[in-house]
């Protein structure tokens, strides 16, 4: 096993160098850095702008691509990041708040949402066609169709507004990390804080893994291997834990790999919502004023992400079906 | 947030308070949730028309020494109990600073005023500040609007480093305690010289989303707001805690026409240009969008590119629908209707008025909606040629590449904006390096000459009428259309909040007296929505281009000279001991 993960963990590197130089490519194409440098710095002289170039290895032509990449790669992983365009910021503190912000939101998220989507749907798959698979069924239609923001606006108006209307005080706050005014670390202000954008993530991801699992299971508790099992006298339990649910979660994991990624990047519209300082909205004023030095990062940090949850999917494939071989 | 085109609201420092052109206007970060920050920030940063030029030639160095050929002096008697947040007196040396920070500084954004003078020296002491000038600068009241305090960095020629994320400096009653992407908290300073504010702390937070905000005003998480204005926000808030102030300030909205000859445009015919603008009936767009918009509290504007105030003569009151008249011109100058109802000149092909917005704004593509049908019945064939907010500030306008434009602008106290909006010299061309300011392409040589003499005139009778004069030239040549002067609105809880609240709404500054608001509920600090959040601190830099940047951290710390008033004019601080003495020499 270990040999495996290290063997993936090498291969890892040349997929994240290529993976980042694509993105690379692409951000410099389709922001243009020099330009949007000098969009946001119009007073900028010719000698600032070089050394803006210089600074970011915005060389032309594909050679130019290359070295330009090479540069910002050594730059970013001795620690020596270019500033951003506007402000002349320190780009690390910031990507760094935002990622822990985002990767608290979403990890959190994630975790309730799946387990408690899974939980659900193995709750109705045992009974397909009953009143509680239907229910389910439909409720889980009714979260999937709900968009974030509209979840989000009822829930801050009913727990925010409307009991500060009936009580004078909201029962949880609408927006932000902390209350106003905070300063240093509270962690139950911090949860207090999570659990309206949490309850709008949770509850996409609990419709979607809750169709996925019941969807899974059902197809597995119809197979063949499972009436040999039942007809070898195993007990009810022994068969839909060991045989089913695990046969049930091979597919569920590769999904949970992938989704993860994905339900990290889209958080920018709860992040939006919540006023919510996450990597999404990092990312949004970022690429609105084409800072290239800012936006690196961010991609770097998604591209490690999505390869790291991958290998994650990978390894749990072989704990959980054993035809499976890691070597 | 409005709408300005092109740079420069400028922030505390560089053009000061006055000459700067307020990006607060585009109103369509309430029309998704999701991209609200990027269109507000954007068009923050770009959508203004009423911004000084950027100075294209070698910003001059400063020296201490006054050079022998001034013009024009001003002598300041700073107060001998102005000091700063340390106990540190203020002296001649920060006003140094100040000049060379905003004229050398790479990338400042702007040195308008600032290079016109030639030198500053102390007088009879270190905080007697002489100012000398190349020659007469009428708007010299938007100079120094605020200070830099010269030992806070390391060198005033080049600050572009300093201030990214944090400003402790402090010669006014409020001192940064701390700024960070989720929030800012002022504490009282403790060595200011003048009244101490009435609370321990304020807080600013920042706000993406328009709806989240109006939430946590009636959650009570924060106490005052200053919204955007737009159509039924007084519902959206409507609570009996809540309370708000509408006033009329330095926002307006207008049509403007791309009148430059060398671009070939359909309006650089004047004939056409005058005729197409007889066509539109503002009083019908008035009441189709403005009126909702208001709530029935705003009225037509007619002063031009400016709000109502000593420079407005109402030029655009009398004259400017008439669509009999429109055909009639055109007919006489050889316009005749084409089988498709458009007029074509001398059996030519009929133009086509590109018309541009930015997409997503409700307010502009419902006028789109309204209009142009109305003006391609009247046989002018108008299109929507709309692109996103960076598209159309950043890129469509200062480069004159449209026909008609729609926009909000904000007008400073002082009208020396009108000089880069609207003379000849600021077109953008090959020998400014296309970076003139006259997104009109409007040159009229009169005008432009009325306008630069107004920007070199002290007195302020004859300055007024020399601009009326030139506003009164721009309104027979139809280059712009003024249509609404913006509502500003501030909102707050009347149980967190008192004092006087209302008091400063309308102010250039906006609601920057908050050291005399009161802590009705007695939490010890009162908190303050922000729409949009500054990316980083520095005062003359590129982060000072947007309103929210210098009304959240630039002006709570840093006074100057003169500061604007809710009346749309100057009066001076007390940092000065007294009036400066102005001498034209």
């Amino acid at each position: 096993m270990l040999r495996y993960i290290l063997r993936r963990l090498l291969w890892a590197v040349p997929i994240v160098l290529i993976a980042t130089f694509v993105v690379y490519v692409a951000l410099r194409v389709g922001t243009d850095p020099v330009a949007s440098y000098k969009r946001v710095n119009q007073r900028a002289s010719a000698k600032k702008i070089q050394q803006y170039i210089e600074a970011n290895g915005l060389y032309d032509g594909f050679g130019g691509y290359i070295k330009g990449y090479f540069q910002w790669l050594g730059g970013f992983l001795t620690g020596d990041w270019p500033r951003s365009i506007k402000g002349s910021r320190e780009v690390w503190p910031a990507v760094k708040e935002a990622m822990m912000n985002t990767l608290r939101l979403g990890i959190t998220s994630s975790v309730i949402g799946i387990t408690i989507g899974l939980t659900l749907g193995v709750f109705v798959a045992l009974k397909p066609g009953s009143l509680r698979d239907s229910a389910t069924n439909t409720l889980t239609f009714v979260a999937i169709s709900t968009p974030p923001f509209v979840s989000a606006l009822f829930l801050q108006l009913f727990f925010a507004v409307y009991w500060t209307r009936w009580f004078e005080s909201p029962l949880l706050p609408t927006s932000g990390v902390y209350p106003p005014g905070q300063q240093g670390f509270d962690v139950g202000l911090m949860v207090k804080h999570m659990i309206l954008p949490v309850t709008v993530v949770v509850i996409q991801i609990v419709a979607v893994y809750t169709r996925y699992m019941r969807a899974s299971l059902l197809d597995v508790l119809n197979s063949e291997y499972m009436r040999t099992a039942r007809a070898k006298g195993i007990s009810e339990r022994r068969v839909l834990v060991r045989h089913a649910l695990r046969n049930a979660l091979i597919p569920i994991v590769t999904l949970v790999a992938i989704d993860f990624g994905a339900i990290l990047g889209g958080l920018i519209i709860t992040e939006g919502v919540f006023s919510y300082p996450g990597l999404g909205m990092y990312f949004l004023k970022a690429f609105e004023n084409g800072d290239f030095p800012l936006m690196m990062p961010w991609v770097f940090f998604f591209t490690i992400l999505v390869i790291l949850f991958n290998l994650i999917a990978d390894v749990s494939y072989a704990v959980l079906d054993p035809r499976i071989r890691l070597d | 947030m409005s709408t300005t085109k092109r740079s420069t609201k400028f922030a505390a420092l560089a053009v000061g308070l006055a000459m700067v052109v307020a990006a607060c206007g585009d109103d369509s970060e309430y029309t998704t949730a999701t991209t609200a920050a990027a269109v507000e920030t954007t068009a923050a940063a770009a959508e203004t028309t009423a911004a000084p030029a950027p100075d294209t030639t070698a910003a001059p160095e400063t020296t201490g020494a006054p050079a022998a050929e001034a013009a024009m002096r001003i002598t300041v008697d700073i107060n001998p109990d102005a000091v700063w947040e340390d106990g540190s007196p203020v002296t001649v040396a920060d006003f140094e600073c100040t000049l060379n920070a905003a004229i050398n500084t790479p990338g400042s954004i702007s040195t308008t005023g600032y290079d016109k003078i030639i030198g500053i020296s102390a007088g009879e002491s270190d905080q007697q500040v002489v100012i000398e000038f190349s020659e007469v600068y009428a708007p010299y009241k938007g100079l120094f609007g605020s200070l830099i305090k010269a030992a806070s960095v390391e060198d005033c020629n080049d600050i572009s480093t300093d201030f990214a994320d944090f400003n402790g400096t402090s010669n006014t009653e409020w001192l940064m305690d701390s700024w960070s992407p989720s929030q800012l908290v002022y504490v009282p300073n403790p060595n200011y010289w003048g009244e101490a504010p009435k609370v321990e702390r304020i807080v600013m937070v920042p706000f993406a989303d328009g709806d989240t905000q109006n939430a946590a005003l009636l959650a009570g998480e924060v106490d005052f707001i200053y919204p955007q204005f737009y159509a039924g926000i007084s519902d959206a808030l409507a609570d009996p805690n809540v309370t708000s102030k509408v006033e009329f300030g330095g926002d307006y909205e207008g049509f403007y026409f791309q009148s430059d000859p060398s671009r070939g445009g359909p309006f650089s015919d004047p004939i056409f240009r005058e005729a197409f603008v007889k066509s539109i009936d503002r009083d019908a767009v008035f009441e189709q969008i403005y009126i909702p918009l208001s709530e029935g509290k705003g009225k037509l504007l007619n002063c031009g590119p400016i709000v109502p105030g000593p420079y407005c003569n109402d030029a655009w009151a009398e004259g400017q629908f008439d669509p009999e008249g429109a055909a009639a011109l055109l007919e006489e100058n050889g316009w005749a209707k084409n089988a498709d109802g458009f007029w074509a000149k001398d059996g030519g092909e009929a133009p086509t008025v590109r018309w541009i917005i930015n997409t997503g704004n409700v307010r502009r593509e419902n006028t789109q909606a309204f209009l142009i049908p109305l003006m391609q019945a009247a046989g002018f064939n108008v299109v929507a040629d709309n692109c996103d907010a960076a598209c159309y500030f950043q890129q469509r306008l200062p480069s004159l590449d449209y026909d008609m434009a729609m926009y909000i602008s904000t007008a400073p106290p002082d009208p020396s904006y009108l000089v880069p909006g609207f003379t000849c010299a600021q077109i953008p061309t090959e020998a400014n390096q296309q970076q003139g300011q006259n997104s009109t392409g409007w040159c009229n040589e009169e005008a432009s000459a009325k306008l630069e003499e107004s920007d070199v005139t002290v007195d302020e009778a004859a300055r007024a009428a020399l601009i009326k004069d030139a506003l009164t030239l721009m309104a027979a040549d139809r280059v712009m259309l003024p249509l609404f002067q913006f509502p500003k609105a501030g909102f707050w809880r009347t149980d967190k909040l008192a004092g006087a609240v209302d008091g400063q709404l309308n102010n250039y500054n906006a609601f920057n007296n908050f050291s005399e608001w009161e802590d009705a509920d007695g939490d010890g600090q009162i908190i303050i929505g922000a729409e949009q959040w500054p990316e980083c601190l520095n005062p003359v830099t590129e982060c000072a281009n947007s309103s929210w940047m210098v009304w959240t951290t630039a002006f709570p710390i840093s006074q100057g000279v003169w500061e604007t008033t809710n009346e749309g004019t100057y009066q001076i601080t007390n940092l000065v001991a007294g009036e400066p003495v102005v001498e034209v020499l």
